[in-house]
């Protein structure tokens, strides 16, 4: 049934991080935690989950933080929006993958409210900032109970809409590693209109040297239940030098290496016909030849 | 054209400020006293069953629910959403074989989102509490999704008035063979060096008005049914409420409200039905009933879909000799447009070229998913689909160019229109298409893209299109209008013709005000419909062309009596008197004047002296007042060019350019007309390329929201030069002609077209998606 109006919940508004893993322990599984909302109020999601409990963050100024360390990485607070990632000089600089998500992410609307942290936390295939970071590499910190501990990236995502998170802990921080001199990141993603959830996205993390391509990470969304990494293909890709040839390869197995399947958004069959081009597309795109 | 203050210029919208500082009141932000909120229960989990128990027990023990409203407590009566039966005379309606097919609430579900039950409640959260704790048993029937499927003889039979699941064909007493058009078809198309023939796909897609519908009905204390709402034929309502509740047409009332959006989404009745059964439930307390958008879109009415059988015959010089063409509608669930569509639809390609000869056949067939009805375009965009990309096929063929070809075979002056029988009165279709073509650089852009390589591919595509100004001789065409003179010269006019939007009430102040030489700010607009006369709805692109006529009648009657006063005054003859600068002119002597304010003014304000017994001017307050049928329709033309990029690698377009030029005879207000072509090309943009409701093979909605139904949003929509041909029609008034339902026409023939010159492919389903053309693509290698 459609409705306009809000079901029944408790809000809860922590003033401190650990009275928010207090009440997360408190009233494990019941809890859903409200930062940008833009996901969790639409009709689709809330009535869907149903929580007994919505924590907002709203008191959690602490969390508000977007930091570039030289030599650590980005790191990330929670409430950090998705525009704050755009206003960031070194985002742009060091993590074009990251700051090409986030410039075509929704709308300037959503974009002005969502988080970095709520689009990973979805667990959706199709978050942006999320297949970016994917390929960037980097940790998800949470704090529960017994104190903090970090879950890589790559592990953080266990099916549609489930991470690593436990009931009572809260994702605190996103951390993303330093770039070298000769890393090269870009993203690309495909829609039905500019602004939409994307049909198929695509990151890529290289360290070159010149033409060479010494390490590799690829994140590609909508082909799959979770976000996924295309390891094998990057194991094509390592240690080659990109040339139209390896390319094409690399394409081709893309296309092995993903299960998309049929949506409102697209196809199965399409999701593979354009898997292998946007992969090529990006890499050059990354790499500055497209 | 002589010059004129208002008409022709740029004028501000009158809404405009208000809307944008977001203090326009809608019905959904009614506050009446007393006020309570219904909740329509509608079947979500059924595209087709039938109610085998309806247990409403629990929602009537919800603390604050007031009634709770069965089918059985509420009128029996059937009813048609549409207006039809307003419009055309009862014997034509009966052999259009119009039917009233819908209860209010139902107990044999035929769509996602039909009606079966309602609550009224203190608030809207309990109304909703309430409904959530309804009790259905369904009996699930078979679904079908298409008219092949309902056709079938063991079909379901949705009404047995319509045998076959057909709710409509063109009926055989008026169109013997149930088809229309001129000439032997089948000898003329043996006669053709080349026969081109397809079947195309029309999606079905939605108005996506801003405003989802909302109303109030108030059964109040003095017997009056009132119903606060946006429709676009607020006269039309009122009759079609009375003769459901059974009241005199006298105890309706309807109060216009703001309307957010129409496209034909509010022709006749929406969810009035619904409402004021509620609100007789519950006399004496006004009733609110709010749509989300989801329930607007799976329960009010769409563009028909269909297939589009299409045969064009030509010879070798291109001479169109012979059309054949069945447009197969899907009406989905209850009858309401199915005659109007698909009888209006064949106009359209019956109006458009010289064939030597054209049978147009078209029908509608029942199917479980929602109701289909009036969109912009009533059926035009659909046959411009198929008719402007069949007629590029054959160009294609024969190497002819299609803008070439366009300006040969169009109909023109004299030639019949879209109404056999009624002669076009004007048409700048050439100039439109020499100066669009020369606009997007025609010639060198198709001789260019010939020839390409490369993943990126241009093209660019013409398509033109002729519409009304009204639905005269075939429709009902009546609009009054009332002029009232306060005492200060200022002027209220009244009228029923709503303002969806598109500027329409903007338009009237500025052809008022040209027609009495007042300023536009004296002038305001009052819509009310005890003091309003008739006027059959804002549809059918007759706002402007036919209320305007009626404000100019009526002004002119204003005008006949200042003159009438003043040479009673001035003892000067009324023919040698003339009105010019608010002042009444002795032609030859200037001299002798007298102010139309102090024509008014005496007017209301009549003394008689005394002494003399004689009155300071002659008494009575001056009102004109006009009952307008037009003479005509004036049928504008357009064309449209369309430049577009598609990416062969993943199929996407990328729409570069739209030139639309418009025959609009005379543009009353030139920014507005733009802004028709503009929004129009974005919904005729949708259509071909992104928007389609789709369905579960269930017959469930797929896409009920803007997440899933995408519309072009503003970084997509392509750069758009709009050129207005003003050539006057000779018989409108001031020359004008529509251009409100136009938008959404040819532009989609432009971008199919442009799309297939890009790629050498003619594409026959609509939208045209990328997994569409990469398909294709991979069918036929592209070189």
């Amino acid at each position: 049934m459609s409705s306009r109006v809000l079901p029944q919940f408790d809000l809860l508004t922590p003033q401190s991080i650990p009275e928010a893993v207090a009440m997360l322990s408190q009233h494990q599984g019941q809890v859903s935690v409200l930062a940008g909302g833009t996901d969790m109020l639409l009709w689709n999601y809330i009535r869907k989950v149903k929580p007994t409990y919505l924590l907002r963050l709203s008191g959690l100024d602490e969390l508000d933080y977007l930091n570039y360390i030289p030599g650590e990485g980005l790191i990330i607070g929670a409430k950090v929006k998705i525009v704050q990632l755009l206003e960031h000089p070194d985002v742009a600089e060091k993590f074009p993958a990251l700051y090409q998500a986030a410039s075509t992410f929704a709308t300037p609307q959503i974009r002005n409210m969502a988080t970095v942290m709520g689009n990973v936390l979805r667990g959706s295939p199709a978050g942006d900032c999320s297949c970016a970071i994917l390929a960037l590499g980097g940790q998800v910190v949470l704090q529960g109970p017994q104190g903090e501990r970090l879950v890589g990236i790559d592990d953080f995502w266990v099916a549609y809409g489930v991470t690593e998170r436990k009931n009572d802990e809260l994702a605190v921080e996103l951390r993303i590693p330093e770039p070298t001199s000769t890393t090269r990141s870009a993203f690309i993603r495909m829609t039905r209109v500019h602004e939409d959830l994307a049909k198929i996205n695509v990151a890529v993390c290289l360290e070159m040297k010149q033409n060479t391509c010494q390490r590799a990470r690829i994140a590609m969304g909508c082909v799959g239940p979770i976000l996924v990494r295309l390891k094998q293909t990057e194991k094509l890709l390592e240690g080659q030098q990109i040339t139209g040839e390896l390319l094409e390869q690399l394409a081709a197995s893309a296309q092995e290496e993903i299960a998309p399947i049929d949506d409102q958004r697209s196809t199965e069959e399409y999701r593979r016909q354009v898997a292998g081009v946007i992969l090529r597309r990006v890499i050059e795109k990354a790499v500055g030849t497209h | 054209m002589s010059e004129k203050t208002y008409v022709g210029k740029n004028v501000p919208k009158l809404d405009a400020r208000e809307k944008a500082c977001g203090q326009a009141v809608y019905a959904a932000d009614l506050q009446l006293p007393g006020m309570l909120y219904g909740k329509i229960v509608r079947c979500w989990d059924h595209a087709h069953a039938r109610v085998l128990k309806l247990d409403l027990s629990d929602a009537a023990k919800v603390p604050g629910v007031v009634k709770v409203l069965a089918p059985k407590d509420v009128t029996q009566k059937n009813y048609n959403t549409g207006v039809l039966d307003l419009m055309v005379p009862e014997e034509m309606g009966q052999l259009l074989g119009d039917i009233e097919d819908q209860r209010i609430f139902t107990d044999h579900v035929r769509h996602q989102g039909d009606a079966i039950c309602g609550i009224i409640a203190e608030s809207e959260e309990i109304a909703e509490i309430a409904a959530g704790k309804v009790k259905v048993l369904y009996e699930p029937l078979p679904v079908y999704l298409s008219a092949e499927e309902s056709a079938r003889p063991d079909a379901f039979q949705f009404d047995e008035r319509k045998p076959g699941n057909r709710a409509f064909q063109l009926p055989e007493q008026m169109f013997p063979g149930n088809a229309y058009g001129w000439g032997d078809v089948d000898v003329e198309m043996a006669k053709a060096d080349l026969v081109v023939e397809e079947t195309f796909y029309l999606p079905k897609v939605k108005q996506c008005q801003m405003e989802p519908h909302a109303y109030v009905a108030h059964y109040d204390q003095t017997g009056r049914l009132n119903c606060w709402t946006s429709t676009q034929m607020p006269k039309c309502v009122q009759p079609k409420l009375a003769r459901l509740f059974e009241l005199p047409i006298s105890r309706v009332n309807l109060i216009s409200t703001t309307i957010g959006g129409g496209f034909g989404g509010r022709l006749g009745m929406v969810f009035e039905p619904e409402t004021c059964a509620m609100a007789l439930a519950v006399p004496g307390r006004p009733v609110k009933v709010q749509s989300t958008r989801e329930e607007d879109w799976i329960a009010s009415e769409s563009r028909h879909p269909g297939k589009y059988w299409i045969k064009l015959g030509v010879k070798k010089d291109g001479t169109p000799v012979a059309v054949d063409a069945h447009f197969t509608s899907n009406a989905g669930a209850y009858f309401s447009h199915s005659s109007g569509v698909p009888f209006t639809t064949g106009g359209w390609l019956t109006g458009m070229y010289k064939y030597g000869a054209i049978r147009y056949k078209g029908d509608t067939y029942y199917t479980n998913q929602a109701p289909s009805g009036a969109f912009r375009g009533y059926g035009n965009p659909q046959t411009n689909f198929a008719l402007e990309q069949i007629v590029d096929r054959a160009c294609t063929e024969l190497n002819i160019d299609p803008v070439e070809w366009r300006k040969k075979w169009h109909k023109g002056v004299g030639d019949d229109g879209w109404c056999i029988g009624v002669p076009y009165s004007s048409c700048a279709l050439d100039e439109c298409l020499e100066r669009g073509a020369e606009a997007i650089g025609w010639k060198e852009k198709r001789a260019r893209y010939a020839n390409q390589s490369g993943s990126k591919r241009r093209g660019v595509g013409v398509g033109v299109m002729t519409h009304t100004s009204g639905a005269m001789p075939m429709l009902l065409e009546h609009t009054t209008c009332t002029v009232k003179m306060n005492e200060d010269a200022s002027v209220v006019i009244t009228l029923s013709c709503s303002d969806l939007g598109q500027g329409s009430h903007t338009v009237l102040k500025q052809i008022a005000a040209d027609t009495l030489g007042m300023p536009m700010d004296e002038i305001h607009i009052l819509v009310n419909m005890d003091a309003a006369g008739f006027d059959i709805g804002s549809h059918a692109s007759r706002t402007t062309y036919v209320g305007g006529g009626a404000v100019i009648k009526a002004c002119e009657d204003v005008k006949r009596q200042l003159i009438e006063r003043a040479a009673i005054r001035l003892g000067v003859p009324e023919e040698d008197l003339e009105i010019k600068d608010r002042q009444v002119f002795a032609k030859h002597d200037r001299d002798k004047r007298l102010s139309v304010m102090e024509i008014c003014h005496t007017g209301v304000y009549n003394f008689t002296n005394p002494e003399n017994g004689e009155t300071n001017g002659v008494p009575g307050q001056i009102t004109g007042y006009a009952s307008h049928f037009p003479g005509h329709n004036s049928p504008p033309f357009g064309a449209c060019f369309a430049e577009v990029e598609v990416d062969i690698e993943t199929g996407e377009v990328k729409v570069i350019e739209l030139v639309i030029a418009h025959d609009i005879g005379r543009a009353i207000n030139p920014m507005a007309v733009e802004g028709q072509l503009q929004g129009g090309a974005h919904q005729a943009l949708g259509m071909t390329l992104t928007e389609e409701t789709c369905y579960t093979e269930a017959g469930l909605c797929r896409n009920n929201s803007f997440t899933d139904y995408k519309m072009l949003g503003p970084t997509d929509m392509p750069k758009m030069t709009t050129i207005l041909v003003e050539q006057p029609d000779p018989i409108a008034p001031f020359g004008m002609k529509s251009v409100g339902e136009a938008g959404p026409v040819n532009p989609v023939g432009a971008t199919a077209n442009a799309i297939s010159h890009a790629l050498g492919i003619m594409f026959t389903e609509a939208p045209i998606t990328p997994e569409r053309i990469l398909q294709a693509l991979s069918e036929q290698k592209v070189a």
